[in-house]
């Protein structure tokens, strides 16, 4: 059998070469949208960050405070009328710790692109996009629930899937996976029995159950 | 404010959560005038999470005026598992079965869509013939899916026979499923760079069985649904959304095609071998609870064709199943067991597996039963994810559902949540 050269498009610590791109065997065409990208630079000129490239996948970076204008923007002129997608993502050592993205698709002219906020972990605040996609609307609230990224003027930022007591933010990178101790009270096995709140007592090092403290 | 459970209990478990749903409850169509009159008195009704009807654990605290509903708050998580969280702990192979476990009813839809995912993050081309099986596979978990749905939806509106027609053929695909991918629930035969096993002949023999027995039958159920008068008095115009409501609200998959919306991922961004088959994608213009069971009705029809040309191709179409580079897939059983290479290869692929480049991101979106599903992978150089996130159909769909319920009759609650078809599984990840 003839010896053949591997052929790497990419060795894993390095960011991924230009030839990768083109390679990419499920690259789309729909996720590179050239047009709206240079009439978004031309249109905010600085309040455009970077744009990024990866897969075919067009990634543009916008800054915070004119996250509403730029999809408001793609909606009337590009016909980014659906929103796909949001959420957040946790960078944890980098300098702007939180993102959140957006995943828009203009149905008609079969496009999609994503944009993305940076947020300070001092601030962790974004502008609500939901007047101009009400989609958005659920999509937040799991944002908040999961990263403590507040949407300012969402209508009712309550917390997705964690009940409302719960205080910790379960997908920001310092959250154990195990999770934390007591911060779950759960009902106990008996009727007159009283709510427990640590319900595997053995996984955090057989501390005897602590009784919960609920006013009467 | 306090809060009270139906039997006038004070919540004692979870108060601050209770207190703040209800209080949105009550703060969002705002006017409540107070009456002394028992029947004109507004209740709140509290359905779920535990209720056969719910498809699952799914919540909804209703606000009703006699039988009407004014105002509706949806409440989800109860069968929250952190899978994004889990994600992050794993190596994408490690991580794949869990995907079984996110949409129960078509869970070979789901490994497929996550597997693609991985495979644009890493640039992996997948041989052909696996394309071929997976895309296969989907449809038929497509018809599994559907089926299912409308087994419970028809039962949920009071026909209890269809259930069990319905039944007798998820049995028969379950079958296939066990033959194919070794399980009949949780397959998880997907693999990077293709798929676990080939499809074996009498895999294909039972495929062969299944297509005219099924065809027949839908065919034979339709006239007594489309023209049953109890059915079709309960569906139409019940739970009805506009094109332009769905669009904005971002219903997805069979619901948004219900509202006229002629939008699928297989087409708008084809992926496996979607662009080299021929079917159609079914749109219905009314928007209303009868129409999204047409819609159904007839993507499984078109799942059927889908199927019968994968299976024509599939007879002369040879070649691997999975990828031959032990950098991207593990190598096939023979290899693992009679050369030393091999071995190492697939302890490197269990240990590590497929490491993406630093830095990559890719969102992979793919059309599942319940809609548009897809994965948000971020690449931190390592063998697992350092973020995942999950657009998962049913969570997008169900936010539709507070628009929908309110301004209802109490009695089409049932019927507007099972012909949104949400999985708990999938919308609380």
């Amino acid at each position: 059998m003839a010896h053949r050269t591997l052929d790497f498009l990419f060795s894993p610590v390095d960011p991924p070469k230009p030839s990768a791109e083109r390679k990419n065997p499920l690259a789309k065409d729909s996720t590179f949208d050239a047009d709206a990208v240079t009439a978004l630079q031309d249109e905010f000129g600085e309040r455009i960050g970077d744009v990024t490239l990866y897969a075919n996948e067009h990634t543009v970076y916008v800054d915070r405070e004119s996250i509403v204008d730029v999809c408001t923007f793609l909606k009337d002129r590009f016909g980014y009328v659906y929103l796909s997608d949001l959420g957040g993502i946790d960078r944890f050592t980098e300098e702007q710790r939180f993102e959140v993205l957006y995943n828009l698709i203009a149905m008609e002219r079969g496009k999609r692109i994503r944009l993305k906020v940076r947020l300070d972990e001092e601030d962790p605040v974004v502008p609500s996009v939901y007047e101009v996609y009400p989609a958005a609307g659920w999509n937040e609230r799991e944002c908040w629930d999961m990263f403590g990224i507040r949407f300012d003027g969402h209508p009712d930022l309550r917390r997705m899937f964690m009940p409302e007591d719960f205080e910790h933010f379960p997908l920001r990178k310092e959250f154990p996976s195990l999770g934390i101790p007591g911060s779950l009270p759960l009902p106990s096995q008996t009727d007159d029995g009283e709510i427990v709140e640590d319900p595997y007592p053995a996984a955090h090092g057989s501390k005897p159950l602590r009784r919960t403290p609920f006013p009467e | 404010m306090e809060v009270r459970t139906d039997q006038n209990e004070v919540f004692s478990f979870w108060p601050i959560h209770n207190e703040r749903l209800f209080a949105r409850l009550e703060s969002k169509h705002l006017h409540v005038e107070p009456s002394t009159d028992p029947l004109e008195a507004e209740m709140s009704l509290n359905l779920g999470p535990q209720h056969p009807a719910t498809h699952g654990v799914l919540r909804c605290a209703l606000k009703l005026d006699g039988e009407n509903i004014k105002s509706c708050v949806i409440d989800i998580g109860y069968l929250h598992r952190g899978i994004e969280k889990l994600a992050e702990n794993k190596t994408y192979q490690e991580f794949m079965p869990y995907t079984d476990r996110m949409d129960y009813l078509a869970p070979y839809s789901n490994n497929v869509a996550f597997c693609l995912a991985v495979e644009k993050l890493a640039g992996i081309e997948v041989p052909l013939r696996a394309q071929y099986i997976r895309t296969l596979m989907s449809e038929l978990s497509r018809i599994s899916s559907h089926l299912l749905w409308m087994g419970t939806m028809v039962m949920d509106s009071g026909a209890l026979s269809v259930f069990l027609w319905t039944f007798k053929y998820r049995e028969l695909l379950y079958s296939i499923f066990d033959e194919v991918a070794g399980a009949r629930f949780t397959v998880s035969h997907s693999r990077i760079g293709g798929i676990a096993g080939d499809l074996s002949q009498r895999g294909v023999d039972m495929i062969e069985d299944f297509l005219p027995k099924f065809t027949e039958e839908l065919d034979e159920w339709m006239p007594f649904l489309n023209r049953n008068r109890i059915w079709v008095d309960r569906n139409r115009g019940v739970g009805v959304i506009t094109k332009e409501e769905a669009l904005a609200i971002g219903m997805t998959g069979p619901n948004l095609r219900a509202s006229g919306v002629k939008f699928d991922i297989r087409r708008f961004e084809p992926y496996m071998v979607y662009d080299r088959l021929d079917f159609d994608i079914p749109t219905r213009e009314e928007g209303d609870s009868f129409a999204r069971y047409l819609v159904r009705q007839d993507e499984m029809k078109e799942s059927v064709r889908i199927v019968r040309q994968c299976l024509d191709t599939l007879a002369t179409l040879q070649g691997p199943i999975r990828v031959d580079n032990a950098k991207h897939a593990y190598p096939s059983k023979n290899e693992v067991y009679y050369s030393m290479e091999g071995m190492i290869h697939d302890f490197v692929m269990t240990d590590t597996g497929v490491c993406p480049p630093k830095g990559a991101e890719v969102y992979h979106a793919t059309e599942a039963p319940k809609g548009e599903l897809g994965f948000f992978l971020i690449s931190d150089g390592t063998g697992s994810p350092w973020r995942m996130h999950i657009n998962s159909p049913s969570f997008t769909n169900l936010q539709a559902l507070e628009n929908m319920l309110e301004g209802c009759m109490i009695a089409d609650t049932v019927i507007i949540i099972g012909s949104l078809d949400p999985v708990m599984g999938e919308a609380d990840k």
